[in-house]
């Protein structure tokens, strides 16, 4: 594919976030993110050609629908002047990107980002937010602080940017043709053989006189495929074709390879964790022991200050 | 799905990305910024999901699961720095600390 037009795209879209990005009148700055989000979304259909690809039209729709508010949402909330509303439109990323999940199967990871995300780590931002951005001097008409307002080296960023994406949209197109080939819906399958209880109480629901268990295949499987349809073998002979029903939850797929194939990932995680609650209860710790000793200063007057000043320095 | 359909997902990854990192070029706010990262982990975890579901493989959402853990830990911790330095310094504008370095 011809790479001029996704880079024109990419283009308008870095110079329309520059223009977003100086501290403009506000409706040059929303007028300038619309046209980065046209630019996106023309990127977006650039790369994939029609809405067809998405094997049905209306999942097509969805997808650019979520995307485009996923990426709209982004730039609102890096070029919002108020710390609280990039907040909130990040909540709005974290929504679109849960329906970009569910488009793609993965019911749990898109509640499961709803509830950690918007539910907990965003409150978290939110409360540091309200803690850390009291205004002083409320007589000042513009409360907005200046650091929120003018941007750090604009024109490098997005310089920075543009290459990163072009990168990005370069590697993508070239290489969507030689992605290797799509897997089987077959190895799906294979979890239900390592849930033994679960396939045989399923099985005998759906035919309850299958003497079990099956008998394996020379491969070692005990779910046999044929085309588009798999099927048990009993001792007997007797043949059982597996309805789809029967394949495990998508909960059911992650929590296994969870711990079939991360194990040392899954406790790893929980040292992560539990070293992040030491270190968070730790640097909170010592931030009390400092207005403690300020408190002893102006308790002890003069004397101590320059020793305590001392010993501060060096904690 | 189709690889068409694999590439319209990772260019919304890609751009994600993009606008985390010029994000957390360009804001001074210290939260912001922080908030940034997570708009980057956000580009991350589709693109994850989105191979893993074109593989039919599910490690890719056992990926998301980590990108999770490491961003509620990045997330604690560098709230609780944030505040720490807040206190110390009564701003977050990331510039005032330009002298941390000295």
């Amino acid at each position: 594919m011809d790479l001029f037009l996704p880079y024109i795209a990419c283009l308008t879209l870095v110079l329309a976030l520059f223009v977003a990005l100086r501290p403009t009148s506000l409706s040059l700055r929303i007028f300038m993110i619309v046209v980065g989000v046209s630019a996106a979304g023309w990127l977006i259909g650039l790369v994939t050609g029609s809405l067809s690809v998405f094997g049905d039209v209306s999942q097509g729709l969805f997808f650019f629908i979520f995307s485009v508010c996923a990426v709209a949402a982004s730039l609102r909330m890096i070029t919002h002047d108020r710390p609280v509303y990039s907040a909130l439109y990040f909540v709005l990323v974290v929504l679109s990107t849960a329906g970009l999940f569910l488009l793609l199967e993965a019911e749990f990871m898109a509640f499961a980002l709803i509830i950690v995300y918007a539910g907990a780590i965003l409150i978290t931002y939110m409360f540091v937010l309200m803690l850390a951005n009291q205004s002083t001097d409320s007589n000042e008409l513009d409360s907005r602080a200046t650091y929120d307002r003018v941007p750090r080296e604009p024109a490098a960023a997005v310089g920075v940017g543009f290459l990163l994406l072009c990168l990005i949209t370069g590697t993508v197109i070239g290489g969507s043709s030689s992605m290797p080939t799509q897997g089987s819906e077959q190895s799906q399958w294979a979890t239900l053989e390592h849930l033994p209880k679960q396939f045989q109480a399923s099985v005998l629901e759906l035919d309850s006189t299958f003497p079990w268990p099956p008998i394996s295949s020379p491969q070692g499987n005990m779910i046999r495929h044929e085309g588009d349809e798999s099927y048990i073998v009993s001792s007997e002979g007797k043949t059982l074709v597996l309805p789809d029903e029967l394949l495990p939850r998508n909960t059911q797929q992650v929590g296994w390879s969870l711990v079939n194939e991360f194990p040392v990932s899954l406790e790893l995680a929980g040292v992560i964790l539990l070293m992040a609650m030491f270190g968070a209860a730790i640097l909170a710790r010592r931030a009390i022991e400092i207005g403690e000793r300020e408190k002893q200063k102006i308790l002890l007057g003069n004397e101590t200050e320059s020793e305590e000043g001392n010993s501060g320095d060096q904690s | 799905m189709t690889s068409s359909a694999l590439a319209g997902y990772l260019i919304v990854s890609g751009l994600l990305l993009t606008i985390g990192l010029i994000g957390f070029l360009v804001r001074r706010n210290l939260i912001v910024m922080f908030l940034c990262t997570e708009l980057m982990f956000q580009g991350a975890a589709v693109a994850f999901v989105a191979i893993g579901r074109y593989l039919f493989d599910y490690s890719g959402q056992v990926m998301v699961i980590f990108i999770l853990t490491v961003a509620a830990a990045e997330a604690a911790l560098a709230l609780a720095l944030v505040v720490l330095l807040h206190r110390q310094r009564d701003t977050l504008d990331a510039d005032a600390y330009g002298e941390l370095y000295e």
